[in-house]
């Protein structure tokens, strides 16, 4: 399913081992495209791609998506994570073909806060793990996808 | 080429709650057209926000964020009139981006 | 194009001037409000050809790969003809029926069925998710009803109720004698109330839907790109060199009711156009723009024109003969039988309004226009309100109009009187 993909920027590795340098306004990438998670087919997979170990669940981690989303073509899921230090927040939605959905890395004042929305191709749940101070915490919500009156 | 874009940048207690809306088909690749063709998976990989010229955001999507994405976050500590720059590339290498200043409350 | 008298000149000179910006377009000749042409002279307009794309085919595909279906149901009746479907009819059996329940669950689940009959019914322990209540909960009708009563109420509910939205799923051939023979060996197994371990599953517990976005926040409805789009093509000059701004030097002021007051009976068409037409037709006769309907730029200047009058309060013009006849033509329409599932606008919008077709509400006709054009976020686009009208008999399968369809004007005109008093509040968001 993949199709010809152009080159992808990369950031010098010097920049990725301080984890955020001062980029310039408007310059691209500050990190590699997370290939091997974005490609998993199952979430433990994605998981492992993100470096994802021992993750806790937590209460302090708030997902706001709809019980039952209007369709599954944007489903809006906004994540906030009141544990301290947040450094990522990572969304997958675990039935997609392609589980893991975007990861967000915040610095310089970002709050753990993170609103989007996603392609759902079926009721499933949505996972979100957020990194803090080198862990990694977890928590879920289940959404539904609306199933449309009329048929074919 | 760049897409239009729409972003609000306001505070909303201590910090600046950024929107920003953008325009790209964010194709899977799994879809056909009129002609029955596959379409190319067409999507944003990256985006990056900065305030006040810093690195605020660097975020990876798969084709699996919706059609014209949306992304909200946060900054703790902006003011108004500090400057919000929002950047995006594709798959393809094209690329997007949009700057706004916060407004007051 | 005529000159205006002297009086209407020098009042139109003071606004050109005050507006710095236009008054060098060269545009004072033949320019006056909106409202004063039309007080004086119909707005110009092309006569002759069709408003839509020429052939006229059915959208294949949406954006995001969301399809329409391609089937032709010229047996049955559309809007603007009626047709000779199949007749009403029943048949008898030597009961017991028999059949393969297995089977027969597996039709009546089957959404590529015209929907399935969980778009109306629940089905006790066997219930799929979020069934629909616009028909009676069956759970119990194994041990109620006999083979021949379930046997022909699904073969054709008109011999029960001569008004059903049920669509004769016999009749009209969309299951066949064997098929129906295994849906009422389903049906016999049906002994039970259903019981629902979510209760949002439940038709009569799930929370009501309401639209809570703010349609006019350009981060969240992409349907503001659209009226950005119109506020340019307004301004852009067409083949005649002429624009829009040409003659209507202050749309902020002009239209703040136009598109209010539309649709309406156009006398020298003979027939109700809505915005989207009027746009069409006026392009033609002053700029030269080619701006068929449901085209990008239409759906821009729709969105715009709109926008315009957003507060405005819904109210067409009755007060000619053409229009009175036209409402009474479209109130009839609203209630024609149409299509293989042989629906009616009012049986879903009217009889059955407030009620789960499957998972989606069925809403009133009060209060669903005033948001046109609106952004579909399950079809990725804007859509006017005609493309809601082809949508809507596709759905029931019914061959759809072309988006000029005098009978869509007739229909929208009956549909503006009903929404007489809500304000217009566009472009807006929905599923």
């Amino acid at each position: 399913m993949n199709q010809m993909r152009r080159t992808l920027l990369k950031l010098s590795a010097a920049a990725l081992a301080v984890g955020f340098g001062l980029l310039k306004t408007g310059q691209a990438l500050a990190a590699t495209w997370n290939k091997a998670g974005f490609e998993s087919k199952a979430t433990s997979d994605a998981l492992k791609a993100l470096g994802v170990s021992g993750a806790q669940p937590s209460k302090d981690i708030v997902i706001s998506a709809p019980d039952i989303a209007e369709n599954g073509a944007q489903v809006p899921v906004t994540v906030t994570s009141k544990i301290p230090n947040t450094q990522s927040i990572s969304i997958l939605a675990d039935k997609n073909p392609f589980p893991l959905t975007s990861s967000f890395d915040f610095a310089n004042g970002a709050e753990g806060y993170v609103s989007t929305k996603l392609k759902m191709g079926q009721s499933s749940n949505v996972i979100v793990v957020v990194k803090a101070d080198g862990r990694f915490f977890t928590a879920s919500k289940e959404v539904k996808v609306t199933i449309g009156g009329c048929g074919g | 080429m760049a897409e239009p874009m729409k972003i609000r940048a306001k505070m909303e207690g201590d910090d600046a709650d950024v929107k920003v809306l953008m325009s790209h088909p964010m194709e899977t690749g799994q879809r056909k057209n009129e002609k029955g063709e596959l379409v190319p998976l067409h999507f944003i990989q990256s985006v990056v926000a900065t305030h006040n010229g810093k690195t605020v955001l660097d975020a990876q999507w798969s084709q699996a964020i919706a059609h014209n994405p949306f992304l909200g976050f946060r900054i703790k500590g902006a003011k108004p009139g500090d400057k919000i720059t929002v950047s995006w590339i594709d798959n393809t290498g094209d690329k997007g981006n949009i700057e706004t200043t916060v407004a007051a409350p | 194009m005529t000159r205006p008298v002297p009086a209407a000149r020098t009042r139109l000179l003071a606004a050109v001037s005050a507006l710095a910006i236009f008054a060098a377009s060269g545009a004072t000749t033949a320019a006056s409000d909106a409202k004063n042409t039309t007080a004086k002279k119909p707005a110009p307009l092309e006569l002759k050809g069709p408003a839509s794309p020429q052939p006229w085919h059915r959208y294949k595909v949406d954006t995001q790969g969301s399809t329409w279906p391609q089937a032709e149901w010229s047996a049955y009746s559309t809007l603007a003809t009626v047709a000779t479907p199949p007749p009403e009819g029943s048949l008898r059996f030597a009961t017991p029926i028999e059949g393969d329940a297995v089977k027969g669950r597996q039709l009546a689940f089957d959404r590529g069925r015209g929907g399935s009959c969980v778009a109306c019914h629940v089905f006790g322990k066997y219930t799929p998710p979020q069934p629909g209540n616009v028909g009676p909960d069956l759970s119990m009708v194994g041990a109620t009803r006999s083979d021949d009563y379930l046997f022909n109420y699904v073969y054709d509910p008109r011999t029960f109720q001569k008004d059903s939205i049920m669509p004769p799923w016999g009749a009209h051939k969309i299951f066949n004698v064997a098929e129906i023979k295994d849906i009422v060996a389903f049906l016999k197994t049906l002994k039970e109330p259903a019981t629902f371990k979510d209760p949002q599953d439940n038709p009569a517990m799930r929370t009501l839907p309401r639209e809570m976005r703010d349609n006019l926040d350009p981060t969240e409805n992409p349907a503001m790109f659209g009226l950005d789009r119109g506020k340019e093509v307004f301004g852009r000059a067409g083949a005649n060199g002429k624009s829009c701004v040409s003659c209507h030097a202050a749309p902020e002021r002009e239209f703040k009711t136009w598109a209010a007051r539309m649709p309406r009976y156009e006398p020298r068409l003979n027939k109700v156009i809505g915005v989207e037409e009027f746009i069409t037709r006026h392009a033609r006769a002053i700029t030269g723009d080619e701006m068929l309907m449901q085209s990008a730029d239409n759906l821009g200047l729709s969105v715009y024109l709109h926008n315009l009058a957003n507060g405005a309060a819904i109210n067409p013009d009755l007060s000619s003969a053409g229009a009175k006849q036209a409402l009474k033509r479209g109130r009839e329409l609203l209630d024609r039988k149409v299509g293989q599932l042989n629906m009616a606008c009012n049986d879903c919008h009217v009889t059955h309004a407030n009620k789960w077709a499957r998972g989606q509400y069925l809403p009133l006709f009060k209060g669903t226009i005033a948001h046109f054009p609106t952004w579909r976020t399950g079809r990725a686009d804007i859509w006017d309100i005609r493309k809601r009208f082809e949508w809507c008999n596709v759905s029931v399968r019914a061959n759809e109009l072309p988006p000029d369809a005098k009978e869509y004007g007739d229909v929208e005109l009956a549909l503006a009187v009903i929404n007489k008093g809500e304000k217009i509040n566009s472009p807006g968001i929905r599923q």
